[in-house]
């Protein structure tokens, strides 16, 4: 495998490593997928995009705008489609049913304001791409790879060593337990679905800037669960284990066999690693609701 | 049943009669005075773009004729049915307007796989079916005959892509290409092989041949090997959105080489890259610089604000053959079909279109070779279809 393939796919497992975060953050919680994740990430990047982007306002307040929309459009999703089966202690099935209404839902408001077409970010760099050696490394690729390890590590480091991260890992532990050692669980329920929406907003902005700006973007989320799956529902780390797998894979079976064949061998793989590890690399031990 | 309840009923049914007779006697009038064609067209979904301005094109050729009147007395309406770039939605859009609208005739789609999936059912009935898919497959049946109501109303992929090849080789020099298409998408594959064929006819080389699917959107390892063989020039066939991507791509990997591409890097392609467009070749229907379409593009623009594309061109001249075709032969379908395939000498805004009844394309329609400088379109070479 050249040095450069290698490149383009730790720069595909980047991304794929944001989405997977935001994904597993809430079945780290909530114990379920939010298969909404995928409308919040091109909600968030179409604010980003106009908002400030259009505007020509550069690309750390596109970034900003992007992540703040999508925190707010994770609570708001939080309070409208969940917390009401949280307090019911309804169903499993039902939170999967909401989380594919929401996402259906926000999916068509964006097509319904912005239309079938796509649109593309202005450029954020003078030149788009450096050289080291031989190989050439894109600036949004480096970025991207760049801000997603700081924002997974602030991620990792809050979750470890603060309160509210000892209080998240406490819920996603046991919820009653939890709540009679007076942890604000609706709070902190409340805190994961907003982080995970900010990270939503990130991804959407990296996958526009990267991909074009479409209604259908969220549709890469799919990325991102296979993922999270193949490191573990509910293990952040496994997350971005699989996901920067997942890129490197993609990437070489695309060099050695064709666009046509990688996604068929990519599922493939990933059925059989399934067969023979199905909690995934970490080894979560947990129990999928939907 | 009491006697007021009875009473009741009885005066709702006679009102309701009375309804249907009042309305079906009102659309009969009505059918009297007009005559219905459709627009089968994707209005939304990942090809929307493409279907609107052909719309928009057809409804403004129809908007100026039934502002004089209309034809031998009659207004013209035009029924447009959204395909949403899903080959089910066609197909029951299609069969809605021969069977319930009972249109005279039907403007296509400039999507090949939807017309594709259209042309076998169009045989059922008799209703002239004028597109603007360029695969010879969507007019021409396994056997060599054409479909009975299917016209492509551009010149066809065969000609589209022999053009692109002829003119790269001749013009520009080029000697070893690079293919990256769309192998799901029925247009790309349709302009591979005549691209392919005359490269090799004329001694020069395809170096690599590599292919991607509608859902892909990272094409820098497939770009890869292209630029490892050293090729003069790229050639991918695609949508509008994906070639953006792949230039940006291309270029991001530091590709100084030669870009040729089909219909679809047309403006707003040049608008939508985000960069210069230098190096970039592409075919197009139309000259933009000719003077009575750029009156045209700021007319449509000041009344409607619309940014015209060439499938606006094509959409209009559409209309504006259909109604020739109503002026000469009336709203009888078959007689709209048989005036169509024997259509000699339209004088239209892509150019001087005489119907091929072999191949159900036109004959020798000019196409316009096109570069851009920068983000401005700059007309190289004019090419009449003998390739």
């Amino acid at each position: 495998m050249s040095l450069q393939i290698l490149i383009n796919g730790l720069a595909l497992g980047s991304v794929y490593a944001l989405i997977a975060t935001g994904f597993s953050l809430v079945f780290n919680v909530l114990k379920f997928s939010n298969f909404a994740y995928g409308a919040m990430m091109t909600c968030g990047a179409f604010f980003g995009y106009f908002l400030s982007a259009a505007n020509g306002w550069g690309l750390v307040p596109t970034l900003l705008v992007a992540m703040v929309s999508g925190a707010v459009l994770g609570l708001l999703g939080q309070v409208i489609a969940f917390q009401r089966i949280l307090n019911n202690n309804s169903s499993p099935i039902y939170f999967f049913v909401s989380s594919i209404t929401l996402g259906t839902l926000l999916e068509g408001f964006v097509t319904l304001k912005v239309g079938a077409n796509f649109y593309n970010y202005p450029r954020f760099f003078e030149s788009s791409t450096f050289k080291i050696g031989s190989v050439i490394i894109s600036k949004s690729d480096a970025m991207m790879f760049v801000l997603s390890a700081i924002a997974l590590l602030l991620l990792a480091y809050v979750i470890k060593y603060t309160r509210i991260g000892r209080a998240l890992r406490s819920v996603s532990f046991n919820r009653d337990n939890a709540s009679l050692m007076g942890i604000n669980v609706t709070m902190i329920i409340r805190l994961t679905f907003m982080v995970s929406g900010a990270l939503a907003g990130l991804s959407g902005v990296f996958l526009g800037i990267n991909y074009t700006l479409y209604p259908t973007l969220g549709s890469l989320v799919v990325k991102g669960f296979i993922a999270s799956v193949i490191g573990g529902l509910g293990s952040l780390s496994g997350a971005v284990i699989g996901a920067v797998l997942l890129g490197m894979m993609e990437t070489f079976l695309i060099h050695l066999i064709g666009s046509g064949y990688a996604p068929v061998v990519t599922f493939l793989i990933m059925l059989v690693f399934l067969l023979v590890r199905p909690r995934g690399i970490a080894g979560s031990n947990v129990q999928e609701k939907a | 049943m009491c006697k007021g309840k009875k009473f009741s009923v009885v005066v709702m049914l006679i009102v309701l009669t009375a309804s249907v007779l009042a309305f079906a006697a009102g659309s009969k009038e009505a059918a009297a005075s007009e005559i219905v064609i459709g627009s089968v067209q994707d209005i939304t979904g990942p090809t929307s773009s493409l279907g609107k301005m052909v719309d928009s094109g057809a409804r403004l050729a129809i908007d100026e004729v039934n502002a004089k009147g209309g034809v031998n007395g009659k207004t013209i309406r035009i029924i447009t049915y959204d395909t949403k770039g899903d080959v089910n939605e066609a197909i029951n859009a299609f069969t809605r307007a021969v069977t319930t609208d009972k249109v005279s005739a039907l403007i296509g789609p400039p999507v090949a796989n939807i017309a594709l999936a259209l042309a076998p059912i169009s045989e059922r009935y008799s209703v002239p079916f004028l597109n603007l898919a360029i695969d010879p497959k969507v007019q021409i049946k396994a056997d060599g005959t054409p479909y009975k109501n299917m016209f492509g109303m551009q010149p066809s992929a065969d000609q589209q892509g022999s053009i692109m090849a002829q003119y790269a080789i001749e013009k520009r020099g080029f000697g070893k290409f690079g293919i990256i298409y769309n192998e799901s998408n029925a247009y790309a594959v349709s302009l591979l092989a005549p691209f392919v064929d005359t490269v090799k006819a004329n001694g020069k080389t395809v170096a690599v041949t590599t292919s991607y699917t509608a859902n892909d959107k990272d094409f820098k390892t497939l770009l890869n090997n292209i630029l490892q063989a050293g090729v003069d020039a790229i050639y991918s066939p695609g949508y509008t959105q994906e070639l953006i991507l792949i230039t940006q791509q291309a270029r991001a990997m530091g590709f100084k080489g030669a870009l040729i591409y089909g219909l679809d890097a047309g403006p707003p392609f040049n608008n939508l890259l985000g960069e210069s467009a230098d190096n970039i070749y592409f075919i197009n229907n139309i000259d933009t610089t000719e003077p009575h379409l750029e009156a045209i593009t700021k007319s449509v623009k000041a009344t409607q604000n619309i940014d015209v594309t060439n499938k606006f061109f094509l959409g209009y001249d559409i209309g504006n053959i259909l109604v020739q075709a109503l002026g000469a032969v009336g709203s009888d379908s078959v007689a709209i079909r048989d005036y169509v395939e024997n259509l000699k000498g339209y004088q239209g805004l892509t150019g001087v279109i005489t119907m091929d009844a072999k191949t159900h394309f036109p004959l020798g329609l000019e196409m316009v070779m096109h570069t851009y400088e920068g983000t401005t379109p700059v007309v190289l070479e004019r090419y009449s279809a003998s390739y």
